[in-house]
Parts: structure tokens; C-alpha cells; sequence
């Protein structure tokens, strides 16, 4: 039993002393959270968002004698939300406005270009008579088309398209509460529209809840497919190996040190992300459930033996890196862990369902309550890992050469 | 029943497919000495080292080690032995301390760490990680977790390759020290002053067999009464050399080194300095000695130890 | 002159017949594609959503189902039970659910689906005030159309991704010729056994250079090939500028390259750190994630990478992307100044002894 904890404890040793491992195997799924959180944490949170936009008012309010002017109502509300919060945050918007009695036209120009080129989210476009149609729209009864805004955008970008959401939602609620006030609308009347979730949840899955079973995965993921074919060719083939075998030390017991060893590194990881998801981005998900610790055990396991099949084939270190990044992407992105697995091929769903990957995850995002459903019925989601577990295993004992040959 | 060999080997074959490459040897290690296996690459003296050292499988023979027969090196053999490789990585971010603790834990019976450290002169570098070591310290450090568990039988896989004279020296003091505490040792080596000045008993190997045995001395003996003269040359021709052999034995060359053995020292001076006048060759260093290991070895297989 | 040719012909053997190096620089990033390419087809456009329906009421029914067909729903399917309606949901048949029991309005979104669930409440908004509207016969009194800025109407998201993978192609084939490609020779001691000969180091890194250049082109023209042909995406390639730019941020990442191999001493780390300098900024570049929803701390970061330039100014020769001619030369000039600064830095690294 000892060599076989001071073998665990020599693999973990190492792993923590090499700064690329400590790199890839620690810094790198946390750089991941950090960013995926910031980025995708932020959607649907408007503290943190930011959009420049321009407003062309080519309907001007003060000349005119109109009892109300909707576009007054509008630059107020959109130069409302242009100013700096209370909270200090940056506004919602940064509002560019044409100069007093320039030419609206070459600003329109201007602008789009300036849209094109990605420095604005958005142009809304008021054009003369508008708040004459607004009225007219509210009064006449024959003829109710009301005032038209133009709202030029980009499709392509994912700012634009928010951008120009808000700015319908700020335009129909300003709308609303014209028709209200005008008695065109009766609020009394008006349905409730409500918000629900299926499943037991309250309400919206927190994003970082969502993506930090994803990335404690990719951790392990990374680590036995790199880490496990990493370490046993490099010790093999520079000999480190061939230095146990001339003692009786047996090949059972060292991969026994090892794997405890390499199950012990997925402790590491999963503390420091976990702790990271915790502390930094405010995770509530906790891995107690017994089924999630069966899950994130199996889940080191089946990765560990995809390491030692790649080593098993594999005939030198560096083409078992090449290995190992050639099924990284793959089975990684084809995962559902970064992206919804939507709209694919069939030869890609082919990958899908045979990658271990997608099983072990939903199952745990299932296990901590951030997922209702899953690809498939729940059994698969062992079935399918203890498959290429045995499958790894076979060719492993097969197929891996403990000594560099003659 | 006690021998007072610690290992026989009897009759030990291993083949690759159609080449033999260890074929039908048989020897004898006795207790508390060293005995050295010599010869050239290809000889076959790698694979039976390997087989001894329990990395290899034979297809025949029979090894008997510490008192009990085996087809093989078991597993309880190996607690009791030691071996340090010829070649052999150690895992570069461990510290040696951490190294030596590690081989020690794959032994029922352990040294003291702290007291390997000792005996391979490597306490004050015990925290510093093998990727920092010099080729020297990193050999001692293998040595330690050669000797981590007091083995019984120790194989020193030409354990002075590579390294500067004093750490060569240091070794030999080692190897002499654990003779001296009652181990046995099997040595390779390709240094004949190593090989004289360690061995107690020597076989030589080449094409799989062994083509000699014995002491140094029983060895060099076997080149007969024969005295060697030697001497260097600029240059010489063939038709000049070939005039040589007429007087002298076995003269040989190699590269400005001219070797001639001799029974009769006196009259083959005498022949030799004719020679050297008749044919206008002046010589240098003229030598005359006692055969050597360098020798023996030349003579049986046709090769330098070094080759 | 010949010393030239006959290292080029060495860099042209050694990285032809070294296949994994082929397979990355070549055929890596047509995997990219694939895979994204096939993801995100699904995903960017979440006006083509499918909606369950359950009608616990049949109170103004023609009203809402009206609402429904003009809210831009990809389909709409009707379900006569909360429970089927939600088994849907979970299979993933459906995107989003709403029940109207006569005055409620409820829609149902599955949790999971972070990603697009706020895109899908922005429809919900709309058909919940579309239908108030309706129900009460009001009219909007304000109406907005949305007009599209670019001047290509066939373009999609996918567009703008597949330049940002051209750029990382290009960055990567550059950062790994010193740091990787060249740090290897030194640590194999073969920089040692040139230097002893009369050979010039810029010979050596012309012969570099122009090997990746090669076949860094070969690479993006093929992922835009599969672009094209496979996903048939639509793209109005500036030739001149693509070329001068591919030329001049191949230079550039070289240097970059070549930064890392100077920080980093030991020549066998400088791989690593390259693929993780390439790593980082493959996120923060804004190829895969916009770049806009960042906070701003790291819109500066982003702004820092020379990956993320190297993406905009891609995206701009291949038409996706406007950007102003100055933008455009100050940005390929910088990288080549980048490369021209580095290069006797670079002829130095080579010349310079291993320190063990």
C-alpha cells in the first residue's frame, strides 16, 4: 500500500511543480468561467450593458404647437438613459445627436457607415411630421396608421439586435402610455402576462450555475486526455518507467498509484473551480447529492481511460499530444457544453450520441437542479461512460507497451 | 542449503525470432565479489543483463538466485536486489529526497533515507528537484535508489559512462565499499582500468557466447608467456609492416599504435631495432608491458572493449 | 543566394513531410468550421423560434392566434395539455410555451436554455402587448421598422465568425514558426550546428517567413472555400488588401512570435506559452463571443489583442465589415512595423547560444 500512495502522491507532486500543467490543468478552465460568466452572465442584465446609438429627430417639437409631442417624449427618455446611473455605472446608452441645422441626410450617411463598421449599435430615425402622425393616429378615426420610426441596424451583430430591442421595447411602452392616457388603451383590461419555468424551478437558472458543471468537466476532460498520455509516454520512452520495473514494483500497483494519484489532481480541480464559481460569481449549485459525486467520479474515470487508450495507440509522446487535440475539439464542443446542440447534421448527432461527454453532463447539471431534461433516458448516462470505460481498458491492456521496445 | 554463489546461471537462451541473441550461457557469481561481463555491442551481453534484471523473459535455462531456481526473476527476487541502469530518466520535478522515498516504498525492507543520502554523498542537494542535478549527482542519486532497500545483489549497468574522473572514482570507491559490506555485484563496463581494477571475476561475451572466463589474471595468462612491445609510427606501409611480421608475433596496428607480442623479449629488441633502421621507420614511445583485459579482449574478439 | 534556396527547401521538406504539422496548419481549422459552422447554424437566429401553444381558454381565440401568426414564430404548435406541452419543452421539440387561460397570459421557458431564453422573452414581450393591443382594438400610435445598415443582405452570423478563424489561422501559423517551430531547432541544438556555418540567420528566417506565408495563404483560402461551397456563405473579397494584409500579420504575429521566445529563455516552454497566449485570445478576440456584452474592463483587454484586429480588418477584405482606409493601412502598417522592429531581434534569438 505504501508504493502505491507514494506513487499517488509523486503524481500529483509533479503535476503541481510543472507550470504547464499547472497552466492548462488549473488556470486555463478558470480563465474560461471567468470569461464565459462575464460575457454570457451579462445578457439580459442591463446594469452591464452598454450601446452607443443616434438619434435623428428630424421632427423639431419646438416650432410646432402640437399639445404633446411624442419625440420630445422620446429624446427625454432615451437622454434620460444616457446619463450616468446613480450607482455609477455606465449608462445604458451613449446618445449622438446631429448638430443644430446640419443636413440630416449626410448625417444619416455617416452614420450608417459608422454602423457598418461596428461603432453603432443602432440609428432611430424620426422623420418630419411625426408627432402630427402620432396624433392623428390617436384621433382620427379613419385613418390610424399613427407615425413610423426607422430603426437601422445590423443584423449580423448581436449588439445591434439588442440594442434595437430595447429601443422598440423604450418606443412601445412609450407608446402604451400614450394610448392609455389618450383612453385608446385600457389598462384594467390589459391580460397579465407572467413569466414560468418548467420543472421545479422559480425562476431563471443563474448563468454561472449553468456552466460551471460544464467547465469542472472540461477540467477533467482536459486533464485525462492530456494528462494521463502526457505523463506515461513521456515516462515510458525517457525511461522513468523502466527504472520501476527493475524493482518489484508490478504494473497493477503502479497504475493503482497513478490513478489515485490522477483522481486526486481532479479533487484539486474540481475545489479550485468550484470554489472560484462560488466565491467570485456567486454559485449557488452545490454538489452534495450523492449522485453528483457518482457523476464527477465517473466522469474522471472514463476520462482517464481515454487518456491511456490514446497512450495505448499512440507511438511517442508527441504524436499522443496530436491525438489528444484532434478529439479535444470535437468532443468537446459537440457536448453541449458551450453551446446548445441544436440543428445538426446527422453525422454529427452520429458524434453526439456516442460521446460520454454529453451523458455526464446533463446528468450533472440534472444532479444539482440546473437541467430538466435530458438527450436521452437517464440509465445512458452510465451506460454509455462504462462502454468506453471497458472499451479503453481492453485496448489498454492489449496495446500499452510499459517499455520502450529494443 | 547455502552456496556460497548468489546467483548460477545455467544454460540461458533468448532468441529474436531467427538471431540468437543470448546463447546457451552459463555462469557463476560468487558471493561477496565482483564479477564483471565484457564485450562488444551486439554481443549479447545487453539482453542478459536485462534478463538478470528482471526486465526481460528468456526462453531457456535456468537462474538460480539467493538459494532458489527460477525460470525467471521473480518478483521476491527483486526485493532483495538492486539495480542501477545503464540508462534511465528520473521524474525531473521530484526532489531527490522525494525520488529515494519513492523507491524505497516499493521495498518490504527499507535504509533510512537520510542514510542512502549519506552513503551516496548527496544530503545538502536532498531538496533540490533531479531536474537541477549535474550528470554526477543525478548517477549517485540512482545508485541511493539502487541501494534503498540493502540489497543483497547489486548490477551496476555500466555505472561510469559519461562521467569526469573524479566521479568515476568515486563510484569505483562505491563499489568497493559494498564488496567490502559482504554484496555481491554484477558490473558492465566499457573501461578496461574499471574493469581491472573492480573485478574479481570477469566473462566475456561475444555473439551471444561466453568466450572466456576467469580472474584477471588466469585471463591475461592465457595469452601465454607473451610480452608486449609498443610503439607509434607516423606512418607506415604495408610492404614495411608485412617485412615486421617476419620476425615478430601477432603484430597488429592500430591507427600510429604498433602492437607485437613476443616470447623471447631480448632477440625481438634486437630484430626490432634492425628493422627500424633497415626500413628508415623512427619510433616513439617504445613500450614493453604485460598483457591486459584491452588485450584479452582484442585477442578473442577481434574488437577494442570501447567499440 | 543558393544558401537561401536550399534552406527554403529544407523549411518546404521538413514541413511537408512532417504530417501532424500538415494536418494542424492545414486541415485544424476546416475542423473549426465544421463544427461551428454546424452549431451556430442553429443558434444565431432566434427569430425562427417554435412556439407551443395551450389554450385552456378558448376566450378571444381568433384574436391571439392573429397575434401569434404575425409575431415572426418559425412554427407554432398547438397542444391540448400543460403536461404534453411541457414533455415537448424538455425534449427540446419546442422553444418555448405559453398558456392562455382567459386572463392570464404565462409563458414557459426551459431553464437550461440560458443561451436564448432572453431572446425568446423579447418575442414573448412582443406577443403580449401585441395581443393587448388587439383584444382592446388599439392601434399602436408609434411603429418602428427596422432597416438593415450593411450593404449585403445575405449575410449571416457565420460570416462574421469565419474571418475571425482565417485570422487565428494566420496567427497561429506565425507565433509557432519562432516560437515553436524555431525555439525546437535551437533546443534540438540544430540552430548550433547552422550557425557554425556560413550561413546568414536572415537567410534562415526568409526561408521561414515565406514558407508560412505560403502556406498560412493555403489555409485561409481553403476554410473560405469550404465557407463558400459548403455553407454557402456569401463574401466580397478585396483581393489586394487581402493578400497585403495576410503578408503583413504573418510578418507581425512572427515577431510576436518572436517576443515570446525572448521573454520566455527556455526555448521548450515557448510553444506553451504561444498556444496559451493563442488560447486566451481566441476568446477575448471576439470571434466566438461578442465582444460588446463584455464588461468593460475586458472590451479593453480585447481592444489590446492583436488577434482581435486582425479579425476586424479580416472581415473587412472579405467584405463583411466596413472599416476606413486609414484603419485599414495604420493597422497592416503597425504589424509590419511589429515584424521589421522584431526582425534583427529575431536574427539575433537564432544566433545567440542555448543557455542550458
Amino acid at each position: 500500500m505504501k508504493d502505491v500512495l507514494a506513487l499517488a502522491k509523486s503524481h500529483v507532486v509533479t503535476a503541481l511543480r510543472e507550470r504547464v500543467t499547472l497552466f492548462w490543468f488549473l488556470v486555463f478552465p478558470a480563465f474560461l468561467l471567468t470569461i464565459l460568466t462575464l460575457i454570457f452572465g451579462q445578457v439580459g442584465q442591463e446594469e452591464n450593458v452598454h450601446f452607443s446609438i443616434t438619434l435623428i429627430n428630424h421632427d423639431h417639437a419646438e416650432s410646432s404647437n402640437l399639445p404633446f409631442s411624442a419625440t420630445r417624449v422620446i429624446e427625454e427618455t432615451l437622454g434620460s438613459l444616457s446619463e450616468a446611473r446613480e450607482s455609477g455605472a455606465q449608462p445604458l446608452f451613449t446618445l449622438i445627436q446631429p448638430a443644430p441645422g446640419s443636413d440630416g441626410d449626410a448625417f444619416l450617411e455617416q452614420e450608417l457607415v459608422q454602423i457598418r463598421r461596428g461603432n453603432r449599435a443602432a440609428v432611430l430615425v424620426l422623420p418630419g411630421g411625426f408627432d402630427e402622425a402620432v396624433l392623428s393616429g390617436i384621433l382620427d378615426e379613419t385613418d390610424r396608421s399613427g407615425a413610423t420610426a426607422k430603426l437601422y441596424m445590423s443584423h449580423t451583430s448581436v449588439a445591434s439586435e439588442t440594442a434595437s430591442s430595447i429601443i422598440e421595447q423604450i418606443l412601445a411602452e412609450i407608446d402604451r402610455t400614450i394610448l392609455i392616457q389618450t383612453g385608446r388603451f385600457d389598462e384594467t383590461q390589459a391580460v397579465a402576462v407572467v413569466t414560468d419555468w418548467i420543472g421545479q424551478e422559480e425562476e431563471e437558472t443563474r448563468y454561472v450555475d449553468f456552466v460551471l458543471p460544464g467547465i469542472i468537466l472540461m477540467g477533467f476532460f482536459t486533464n485525462g486526455l492530456f494528462g494521463v498520455p502526457g505523463t506515461i509516454l513521456f515516462n515510458r520512452d525517457r525511461k522513468v518507467l523502466r527504472r520501476y520495473w527493475v524493482t518489484p514494483l508490478s504494473v497493477g500497483r503502479y497504475l493503482a498509484g497513478f490513478g489515485l494519484g490522477h483522481l486526486s489532481l481532479c479533487v484539486v480541480q474540481f475545489a479550485l473551480l468550484f470554489a472560484l464559481g462560488k466565491y467570485a460569481f456567486g454559485a449557488t449549485i452545490q454538489f452534495t447529492h450523492p449522485l453528483s459525486i457518482i457523476i464527477l467520479v465517473l466522469a474522471a474515470i472514463t476520462f482517464m481511460a481515454f487518456g491511456f487508450f490514446i497512450a495505448a495507440l499512440a507511438k511517442s509522446a508527441n504524436a499522443g499530444m496530436a491525438v489528444a487535440n484532434i478529439l479535444n475539439m470535437p468532443m468537446m464542443f459537440l457536448s453541449g457544453m458551450f453551446f446548445p446542440l441544436v440543428g445538426l447534421p446527422i453525422f454529427m448527432m452520429v458524434i453526439v450520441y456516442a460521446n460520454p461527454v454529453i451523458y455526464l453532463l446533463e446528468a450533472l447539471r440534472q444532479s444539482v437542479g440546473v437541467q430538466t431534461s435530458t438527450l436521452m433516458p437517464f440509465p445512458w448516462t452510465f451506460i454509455v461512460p462504462l462502454f468506453w470505460i471497458a472499451l479503453c481498458s481492453l485496448v489498454t491492456i492489449r496495446r500499452l507497451r510499459w517499455d520502450v521496445a529494443r | 542449503m547455502t552456496h556460497d554463489f548468489i546467483m548460477k546461471v545455467s544454460h540461458l537462451t533468448k532468441h529474436y525470432g531467427e538471431i540468437i541473441a543470448v546463447d546457451d550461457i552459463s555462469f557463476v557469481v560468487p558471493k561477496a565479489t565482483v564479477f564483471t561481463v565484457l564485450g562488444p555491442n551486439g554481443a549479447g551481453k545487453t539482453t542478459t543483463m536485462e534478463i538478470l534484471e528482471g526486465i526481460r523473459e528468456p526462453d531457456g535455462g535456468e537462474i538460480v538466485l539467493f538459494g532458489q531456481p527460477m525460470k525467471r526473476i521473480t518478483r521476491a527476487a527483486k526485493q532483495r536486489m538492486g539495480v542501477l541502469l545503464q540508462e534511465g530518466g528520473f521524474e525531473p520535478h521530484l526532489k531527490v529526497r522525494e525520488i529515494i522515498q519513492l523507491f524505497a516504498s516499493f521495498f518490504e525492507n527499507r535504509v533510512s533515507v537520510d542514510a542512502i543520502l549519506e552513503q551516496v554523498a548527496l544530503t545538502e542537494k536532498a531538496g533540490a528537484q533531479v531536474r537541477t542535478l549535474s550528470g554526477g549527482q543525478r548517477q549517485r542519486m540512482a545508485v541511493g535508489a539502487a541501494l534503498v532497500n540493502d540489497p543483497d545483489l547489486i548490477f551496476f549497468d555500466e555505472p561510469t559512462t559519461g562521467l569526469d574522473p573524479q566521479a568515476r572514482r568515486n563510484m569505483w570507491d562505491i563499489v568497493s565499499r559494498l564488496k567490502a559490506e559482504g554484496k555481491s555485484i554484477v558490473l558492465t563496463t566499457h573501461y578496461m582500468e574499471e574493469a581491472e581494477a573492480l573485478s574479481d571475476s570477469i566473462c566475456i561475451m561475444d555473439h551471444g557466447k561466453i568466450i572466456a572466463q576467469g580472474t584477471v589474471r588466469e585471463l591475461t595468462g592465457q595469452l601465454g608467456e607473451e610480452t608486449l612491445i609498443e610503439f607509434r609510427v607516423d606512418g607506415i606501409l604495408e610492404n614495411q609492416l608485412s617485412a615486421l611480421s617476419a620476425c615478430c608475433d601477432n603484430v597488429r596496428q592500430d591507427g600510429g599504435l604498433v602492437t607485437l607480442e613476443t616470447k623471447d623479449l631480448p632477440s625481438t629488441m634486437s630484430e626490432l631495432l634492425q628493422w627500424s633502421e633497415t626500413q628508415g621507420v623512427p619510433f616513439q614511445d617504445l613500450r614493453v608491458r604485460q598483457p591486459n583485459l584491452e588485450d584479452v579482449f582484442l585477442t578473442m574478439t577481434g574488437r577494442t572493449l570501447r567499440e | 543566394m543558393k544558401a537561401f534556396r536550399a534552406l527554403l527547401l529544407t523549411e518546404i521538406r521538413n514541413f511537408t513531410r512532417d504530417r501532424m504539422m500538415l494536418f494542424f496548419t492545414l486541415l485544424f481549422p476546416l475542423v473549426f468550421i465544421l463544427l461551428f459552422g454546424f452549431l451556430m447554424g442553429g443558434m444565431g437566429d432566434v427569430e425562427h423560434a417554435t412556439l407551443g401553444v395551450y389554450l385552456e381558454s378558448q376566450d378571444d381565440e381568433d384574436t391571439f392566434m392573429q397575434t401569434l401568426e404575425r409575431a415572426g414564430l418559425r412554427d407554432i404548435r398547438p397542444f391540448d395539455s400543460l403536461q404534453s406541452l411541457e414533455d415537448n419543452m424538455a425534449d427540446g421539440q419546442i422553444d418555448f410555451g405559453v398558456v392562455w387561460n382567459g386572463a392570464v397570459l404565462r409563458f414557459i421557458y426551459d431553464p437550461s436554455r440560458l443561451q436564448e431564453n432572453y431572446a425568446f422573452q423579447q418575442l414573448a414581450n412582443g406577443i403580449g402587448a401585441g395581443f393587448n393591443m388587439q383584444r382592446q382594438d388599439a392601434v399602436p400610435a408609434i411603429n418602428v421598422v427596422r432597416i438593415e445598415a450593411g450593404e449585403i443582405e445575405s449575410i449571416s452570423w457565420f460570416n462574421l465568425v469565419l474571418p475571425g478563424i482565417l485570422a487565428f489561422t494566420i496567427l497561429s501559423s506565425g507565433l509557432f514558426a519562432i516560437s515553436g517551430h524555431l525555439t525546437q531547432m535551437k533546443q534540438r541544438n540544430i540552430l548550433d550546428r547552422l550557425i557554425v556555418t556560413p550561413m546568414s540567420p536572415v537567410a534562415l528566417l526568409l526561408a521561414i517567413a515565406l514558407v508560412r506565408l505560403v502556406v498560412g495563404a493555403l489555409s485561409t483560402l481553403i476554410t473560405l472555400g469550404v465557407g463558400i461551397l459548403v455553407f454557402k456563405l456569401h463574401f466580397t473579397i478585396d483581393w489586394l488588401r487581402y493578400g497585403i494584409f495576410v503578408i503583413c500579420s504573418t510578418l507581425g504575429t512572427m515577431g510576436l512570435g518572436t517576443l515570446i521566445a525572448l521573454i520566455v529563455r527556455r526555448p521548450s516552454s515557448a510553444g506553451n506559452v504561444a498556444n496559451a497566449a493563442a488560447m486566451i485570445m481566441m476568446f477575448m478576440a471576439g470571434i466566438y463571443f461578442p465582444v460588446s456584452f463584455m464588461p468593460a474592463f475586458m472590451r479593453t483587454l480585447s481592444r489590446l489583442m492583436p488577434l482581435t484586429h486582425m479579425a476586424n480588418v479580416m472581415r473587412h477584405v472579405t467584405g463583411v465589415l466596413d472599416m476606413s482606409d486609414l484603419r485599414f493601412w495604420m493597422t497592416s502598417a503597425a504589424f509590419l512595423g511589429i515584424a521589421l522592429i522584431l526582425f534583427p531581434l529575431m536574427a539575433r534569438y537564432i544566433v545567440r547560444p542555448l543557455r542550458n
